[in-house]
């Protein structure tokens, strides 16, 4: 696979994983105005070059629009599903700042992310067996180890139902 | 839980099936409905399995209490997890995390909107400090442009001048006879050679 565009870092998925801004369920939209040129701007600009690629990746549902040379100073906008709009100015920012500011305010905290990871550990329990939708094994004779399924390797005379009830019978 | 019985017309059914897949069981129906039936099977009628009176009430009571019991157990399970889910999402507690994370997000719009503010300060100040070196430069322009103004005036007073001597010896009516005669009194030789800065060769013997 060849490597495209400046900075092809960015379209891998280990880069992608390494973003630590996930927004709080509130936020539905997030608006970037800057400009392509002037020295103030370029923090939102690295901002978007290297940073949204991670925000969008970590959080797929929230609509993330760029408008460039709108306005003569670069600002972030969030748009929270009560219809409140939160303004972030960025002019003069490096983009570490910028990240660290929008994580601070809109993010979800580290305890927050320990506790909803925690849950879906407790749901996708792997000692459960059941459909391959919900669980990892569909039953034990998959496990590795265990007697396989009798359907693909015969039983052992000696495991069957049957012997068994002839071995009884025969004794009584 | 049976697989879904596939029907092959080939006999040898058994070895096209993958290997890694659970072999399919007695394929219901290897004779097409056209088929007629078995010569041993003619006169077979099909007898349903013999029933005991006796354990068929026995079973019957004991499955009934079986299935009370374990509907009972899982509508308990399912009322739980509902009651659960109802507790998170609706529950005191959830009303109270609910107070603390707004009280967080008021807090962390107020930081917000003190960090706005110490920015549009700054561009505040930006915005003067680029009002006033627009100023400035302004005025250096306009101070220039009166300086040209004066030097073109002076080197046009200092060319007036200039004229002005000259026109001393300008040849005039008045003059003319006199300056024909001095002229020709005084004749002058101008067959020199002269080198590239001007100056006068001296070498060569003037005619």
């Amino acid at each position: 696979m060849p490597m495209k565009g400046r900075f092809p870092i960015r379209r891998t998925l280990e880069y992608l994983q390494k973003g630590e801004v996930v927004f709080k369920n509130s936020v539905k939209i997030m608006t970037v105005n800057y400009n392509t040129q002037g020295e103030l701007s370029e923090g939102a600009r690295k901002f978007v070059f290297f940073n949204v690629p991670q925000i969008q990746y970590k959080n797929p549902w929230v609509q993330i629009m760029m408008f460039k040379n709108m306005t003569p100073s670069p600002f972030i906008r969030f748009y929270l599903d009560d219809g409140q709009q939160v303004l972030v100015d960025t002019e003069g920012k490096d983009y570490r700042e910028i990240t660290q500011h929008i994580k601070k305010i809109m993010g979800k905290t580290p305890e927050v992310l320990q506790a909803e990871a925690l849950a879906k550990m407790v749901a996708s329990n792997p000692a459960n067996f059941g459909p391959k939708k919900y669980c990892l094994k569909e039953c034990m004779c998959e496990v590795e180890g265990q007697v396989p399924c009798p359907g693909v390797v015969p039983l052992p005379k000696e495991m069957t139902g049957k012997w068994r009830a002839q071995m009884r019978a025969a004794e009584d | 839980m049976f697989q879904v019985a596939t029907r092959f017309p080939n006999p040898l059914c058994r070895f096209l099936t993958p290997r890694a897949s659970v072999l399919v069981e007695a394929v219901r129906g290897r004779k097409s409905r056209t088929d007629p039936k078995a010569k041993s099977k003619a006169g077979r009628v099909k007898v349903p399995p013999p029933v005991d009176p006796v354990e068929m009430v026995v079973l019957k009571e004991r499955f009934t209490q079986y299935d009370l019991i374990t509907r009972a157990l899982r509508f308990e399970f399912k009322e739980e997890m509902l009651r659960q889910r109802y507790e998170q999402e609706v529950g005191s507690l959830a009303e109270e995390r609910a107070k603390q994370e707004a009280e967080e997000h008021c807090a962390l719009m107020a930081w917000n909107d003190a960090e706005n503010l110490q920015l549009w300060k700054l561009r505040e100040l930006r915005v003067l400090k680029g009002l006033e070196e627009e100023e400035l430069k302004k005025t250096e322009l306009a101070i220039q442009r009166e300086m040209k103004m004066e030097s073109f005036v002076k080197e046009k007073e200092q060319e007036i001048l200039q004229l002005q001597e000259e026109a001393k010896t300008f040849i005039t009516l008045e003059n003319l006879d006199q300056r024909i005669e001095e002229a020709l009194d005084n004749l002058k030789n101008y067959n020199f050679a002269i080198d590239k800065e001007g100056r006068v060769v001296k070498r060569t013997v003037l005619q």
